[in-house]
């Protein structure tokens, strides 16, 4: 192959290096460092002039620095003359609102606790005194006995409902502003947010290889039954359910009363009596949704449990949560790096994804169709 | 009926700093609650009502300071789409300033990529203090307000350096001439520059001294101490050559990494630094850094940007205490 270079970014050295091999290339040579007041420092020590650049970068880990890392990357690549500069991002950050934080039973906090503050907040109780990084900060999973004096309350100022900032359009603006002339991602939480960018997005599937991995891996897959762990990934799991003409299960979200919105019951819709079950989701970070899922079918006589999730972030002690949980194995795939997590549970199973987007990247350079890739190779 | 005021809203790079310049102006910092998720993105939630109000968020480049950019960047653009009159981005501290020209192959101009990442989240004007390059104000296409520290400077060398009149201006290095000859124009004083002379390659440069030191108090003046190597070798070279005091007064104190073990052993008697970077913590470890309140002149820019009044005034001398 010509003209082509691919650089990896610091969030997934192992995964630029899989699909650099896989092309048979070798890594653009760059040196990726940060200053001592914490700046990012990018030096790419090869020539970009006329070249079509991929740059490899994940959004997991530190977010934001990898993120300034790629705009960077981009912004220099740009101003170097290169001839196109695609940023291939196989989990996107900010795709979707991450989830609320929950108490040590599952239930969420309808207020934010004071240890989610690593951040600070301009009201609280107390009057004058907000919530610094260095304040002594009490345990939230302490009983809650008197909620008013473990929590900093966000109040409403004269009826104004809080609202949560979608950082989404912005993410687009900002990677089409650095320079960026194409995107390659995989599975987006939120598949309209193509529709943010102006420029080509190609949205990789991962269902071909997830059922690749329930073909060859699960045992009597015939009469398993496809379990969606929430009303929102429901289109995603009767897609593979279709294709492998099998039955399909759904667990969804109910409201006991209007009264209080935060007592919720989880609720099976569908037969699970004495079968396999497989859980599909294309995100798994806190794993509170997965775990729950995996517990109510277990509850209802389901005889095993798979689980398969395409970005298998797992932060905080989402993988002590699942290696307790009633799910049998898990299978992710390497979008994000599972090395730490493959070390510290034994339920954890990874499948590649450096070969989709080696060909991905192979054909695009080659000016060939890539919608092969969204069949099934048997 | 719109109440058009002013919302100040920080991000959690610098709140002292904030509180600091809202109760200058006689507001409060508006509701906002800036934290981080499990999976390390940010999270906004802006507390207030912004609708069709002039909002300022207040964020310097320091710290953590791609999760302060990002943090930044995501308050401007909430703000933004609720339908904020006019976002004002105030950068005390503007970041990747030194990555200002493509000085190697293939280097980045970073500070361009910030300019274009502050338009693009939704800014429609930019206020910072002492830009490394004031060049960077070309980089944007709004219009940003390049306040400077100099006034503020030339108040606290009048009343804090006892015999000030005898005492003579230097830059530690060749580039900061313009800024340091400046200050020494408008105190009547002398001027001398320091200079990093290569002999060969590899060898290790030696700094010369251009100019005349003998028995004098020298003030050194720069834009950015950040390891502070330069100012101690700066202040080595001033006392061999017969000064009798160093002070160094500097307009945005990042002190990272052992900059202050670095201070402490060198021949400074002070460093002076103004708050657009926090150092608090830091005046535990080291008695020679004094602070200068840059607080009042960012409240009064807010507030004549806020009236439609000029800002010129703020580009004049302090109050002369004679």
């Amino acid at each position: 192959m010509h003209n082509i270079v691919l650089f990896g970014g610091s969030s997934h050295p192992d995964l630029a290096e899989k699909i650099a091999s896989r092309l048979g290339l070798p890594l653009g040579r760059v040196t990726l460092s940060k200053f001592s007041n914490k700046e990012t420092n990018v030096e790419i020590r090869e020539s970009v002039r006329e070249q079509d650049v991929y740059i490899i970068q994940s959004g997991c880990g530190h977010v934001n620095d990898n993120f300034m890392e790629l705009l960077i990357m981009i912004s220099a690549c740009k101003i170097a003359s290169a001839a196109k500069v695609t940023a291939v991002i196989p989990c996107f950050p900010y795709a979707r609102q991450p989830d609320a934080p929950f108490k040590k039973d599952g239930t969420p906090l309808s207020r934010l606790p004071r240890s989610a503050f690593r951040g600070y907040s301009s009201d609280t109780p107390y009057g004058s005194a907000s919530v610094t990084p260095n304040l002594e900060i009490k345990d939230p999973l302490d009983k809650m006995e008197d909620a008013s004096s473990n929590y900093a309350v966000i109040r409403s100022v004269g009826g104004y409902k809080q609202w949560i900032a979608r950082s989404g359009t912005l993410i687009a603006n900002l990677l089409m502003c650095a320079g960026a002339d194409h995107i390659m991602t995989m599975d987006l939480h939120d598949p309209q947010f193509q529709g943010f960018f102006d420029i080509p997005v190609d949205n990789l599937f991962g269902q071909p290889l997830m059922i690749k991995c329930i073909k060859q891996t699960i045992p009597n897959w015939e009469d398993a039954v496809i379990v969606s762990p929430d009303a929102g990934g429901a289109k995603r799991a009767t897609a593979i359910a279709e294709r492998l003409r099998m039955e399909f299960a759904l667990i969804h979200k109910e409201r006991r009363s209007q009264n209080k919105p935060h007592k919720t019951d989880l609720i099976l819709v569908g037969d699970v009596k004495d079968k396999i079950c497989i859980l599909i989701d294309d995100i798994a970070d806190t794993s509170f949704t997965i775990t729950k899922a995996a517990k109510i079918l277990h509850e209802n006589g389901a005889q095993k449990i798979y689980a398969i999730i395409t970005h298998a972030i797992l932060s905080g002690d989402a993988i002590q949560r699942i290696q307790e949980s009633n799910i049998d194995q898990i299978f992710v795939s390497d979008s994000v790096p599972q090395n730490e997590h493959l070390a510290q549970c034994s339920k954890v199973c990874v499948f590649n994804v450096a070969p989709l987007f080696a060909e991905a990247i192979r054909r695009t350079h080659n000016g060939e169709s890539v919608s092969a890739l969204f069949e099934v190779m048997d | 009926m719109s109440s058009n005021s002013i919302k100040i809203f920080s991000g959690n790079s610098h709140i002292e700093l904030a509180r600091l310049v809202a109760k200058r102006i006689g507001n409060e910092l508006s509701r906002v609650t800036v934290l981080k998720y499990s999976n390390q993105e940010t999270s906004v939630n802006i507390g207030e009502s912004v609708r069709d109000e002039d909002v300022f968020v207040i964020q310097s480049g320091c710290g953590q300071i791609n999760d302060n950019i990002m943090e930044l960047l995501i308050m401007i653009n909430a703000c933004k789409t609720a339908s904020a009159r006019r976002v004002t981005a105030v950068i005390p501290c503007f970041p990747y300033a030194r990555q200002d020209k493509k000085d190697k192959s293939r280097a980045p101009i970073s500070a361009k990529l910030i300019a274009n990442i502050l338009t693009v989240a939704g800014a429609d004007h930019v206020i910072t203090i002492d830009l490394h390059a004031s060049q960077i104000q070309g980089f944007f296409n709004v219009p940003v307000d390049n306040l400077y520290c100099e006034p503020a400077m030339l108040s606290y060398i009048k009343i804090n350096i006892p015999d000030w009149k005898n005492s003579i201006i230097v830059s530690p290095d060749a580039g900061g001439a313009k800024r340091a000859t400046s200050i020494a124009d408008r105190l009547n004083l002398d001027f001398a520059l320091i200079h990093k002379e290569r002999k060969k390659a590899n060898e290790v440069s030696r700094m010369v001294l251009v100019g005349d030191v003998i028995g004098k108090i020298a003030i050194l003046v720069d834009d950015m101490a950040d390891t502070c190597g330069t100012l101690k070798m700066a202040a080595e070279t001033l006392i061999d050559n017969g000064a009798i005091k160093v002070y160094a007064i500097v307009a945005h104190g990042i002190l990272s990494g052992n900059a202050i073990d670095v201070i402490n052993d060198s021949y400074l008697e002070k460093l002076v630094v103004t708050n657009t970077v926090p150092h608090d913590d830091k005046k535990h470890i080291c008695s020679k850094l004094d602070t200068i309140d840059i607080s009042s002149t960012l409240a009064e820019a807010i507030r004549r940007n806020h009236n439609g009044e000029s800002v010129s005034l703020l580009f004049h001398d302090a109050d002369d205490p004679e």
